[in-house]
């Protein structure tokens, strides 16, 4: 391989500040740029949606320490093209920054529900996404308005928890049950049975479109029904920013499907949400912390070793915290049937779980309790007939 | 160079300890203890990596 001697790192979210990192520690010392749209620094998305939405006065859960690689940082400015050939990033003002490696981190950004009606004005519906959108939900939260949330995944129910302490009345829309397509219908079960206890409401429909009533909001569902309230928080997925690349080439089947190292090309490897990479369970994008993390220390020592470098191997790691529960989960998701190995019951409190797969893998939960994730990891990855005895208590 | 933890930010997570076992460890109440606290160049990646990973920001390398 050619020495690099400079490298470029599209998007300054954990999967940017992460790769420049992880270059840093792998030896590269040549000169290293970051283009990012965001104009902060490098900050904990997870944060925004737990405890940045309850914060005190001063919302200081989602900051990272500061980054020391070093990088020349281009901020507040798209990259909207990728030029391979010429081996250029061409930013939204005109610049090119050439490079002998790029690094695609450019993350995803929230879905959101169509209008109802076309040719009305556009209902407002508020996503968490950015800091700006966790400092706008915090402020309109404060006088406590009836709160509709669209979505039943983990970050429409985070965001369900934190509009009830709040003190808002709030339903949350969603066509299954909440959280049964992300964890399984046992653990879903937990969950809605402690969102119950919180006063949360469920509308079981889908959302199909949003109206404006002459200055009230409203939400259409599938089965006829309209909720009205003062405001909608849409958490319906993410989609990952992949436009700027659509003239690149790289796309296949409208994604972006890297390696086991997290290439793409030896000069271009891709990690965080924007890519779909190898894994168990085939080529999935896998929209979390610890697989930006992971995906982007992997893509790193790839620019600097090549086929030298080793593969990711991603045994994904999730969490979340809503309605007094705090979950984590080591091992693929969701789970179906009853927890295989059970200590406590997740009903009335602290318990830690494990199912098993038909690949021999395994997926351990704990629920309230504490335990530390290489633990946890050892319990997903040993058959439950070998499980050593647990210790934690 | 010193590792720092906020405690009552830290929320047990433990990604901080599979990022560097070697310095430091979630105990038997899930408390985080920092077996090293003085890095020396050595460790300094690891540190740096562990500060890193945590989603809470809850550790610092000063
Ligand atoms: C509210 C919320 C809660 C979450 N909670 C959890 C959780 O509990 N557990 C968990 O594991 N995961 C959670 N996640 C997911 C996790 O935060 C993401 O997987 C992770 O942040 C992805 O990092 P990334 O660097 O790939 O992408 P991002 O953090 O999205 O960073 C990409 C950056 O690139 C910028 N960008 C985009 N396009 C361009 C362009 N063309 N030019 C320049 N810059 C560009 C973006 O603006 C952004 O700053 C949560 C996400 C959200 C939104
Ligand atoms: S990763 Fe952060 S929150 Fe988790 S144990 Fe380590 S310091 Fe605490």
């Amino acid at each position: 391989m050619q020495p690099l001697k400079r490298v470029v790192v599209v998007g300054n979210g954990i999967a940017g500040l992460t790769t420049s990192d992880s270059l840093r520690a792998a030896g590269f010392d040549g000169e290293l740029t970051i283009v990012g749209d965001e104009n902060h620094a490098p900050y904990s998305r997870p944060a925004l949606s737990k405890a940045a939405l309850l914060d005190g006065g001063e919302m200081t859960s989602h900051h990272l320490p500061p980054s020391g690689h070093g990088a020349q940082e281009i901020l507040g400015v798209s990259a909207s093209r990728l030029d391979v050939a010429r081996k250029a990033v061409i930013l939204d003002d005109g610049t090119d920054v050439p490079y002998d490696a790029v690094v695609i981190a450019t993350g995803s950004r929230a879905r959101r529900l169509g209008n109802a009606d076309l040719d009305g004005p556009e209902v407002e519906q508020l996503t968490l996404r950015n800091l700006e959108d966790a400092l706008t939900l915090r402020k309109r939260l404060i006088s406590k308005p009836s709160v509709v949330v669209l979505g039943g995944g983990a970050l429409g129910m985070e965001i369900a928890s934190g509009c009830l302490s709040a003190g808002c009345e709030v339903t949350l829309v969603s066509r299954d049950r909440p959280l049964v397509q992300q964890l399984g219908p046992y653990l879903s079960d937990v969950f809605v049975a402690s969102a119950h206890r919180d006063g949360l409401k469920v509308a079981s429909s889908r959302a199909v479109g949003l109206r404006d009533a002459g200055g009230h909001r409203q939400v259409l569902l599938a089965d006829g029904s309209v909720i009205e309230a003062e405001l909608v928080i849409s958490a319906v997925g993410d989609v990952p920013n992949l436009e700027w690349l659509s003239t690149s080439g790289l796309l296949s089947n409208g994604r972006l499907e890297v390696d086991t190292r997290g290439r793409l090309r030896p000069d271009v490897v891709a990690a965080g949400d924007v890519a779909a990479f190898p894994t168990r369970h085939g080529i999935r994008r896998v929209p979390l912390w610890t697989s930006a993390i992971e995906q982007s220390k992997v893509g790193a020592l790839a620019l600097v070793q090549g086929d030298d470098a080793p593969e990711l191997d991603f045994q994904p790691y999730f969490w979340t915290e809503q309605f007094g529960l705090n979950l984590k989960a080591s091992g693929f998701l969701p789970l179906a049937g009853p927890p295989g190995f059970v200590e406590g019951n997740p009903h009335d409190g602290p318990a830690l779980m494990r199912w098993s797969h038909e690949d021999g893998s395994g997926t351990a939960v704990a629920i309230n309790y504490r335990i530390p994730i290489p633990k946890l990891r050892r319990l997903s990855n040993t058959a439950p007939a070998a499980a050593p005895p647990l210790t934690n208590r | 160079m010193k590792i720092v933890l906020d405690r009552p930010r830290c929320e047990g997570h433990g990604l901080c300890e599979e990022a560097a076992p070697q310095l430091m460890h979630l105990d038997d109440d899930g408390e985080l203890v920092l077996d090293v606290e003085a890095v020396d160049n050595g460790d300094l990646e690891a540190a740096k990596a562990a500060v890193r990973v945590c989603p809470v920001a809850a550790l610092r390398v000063a």
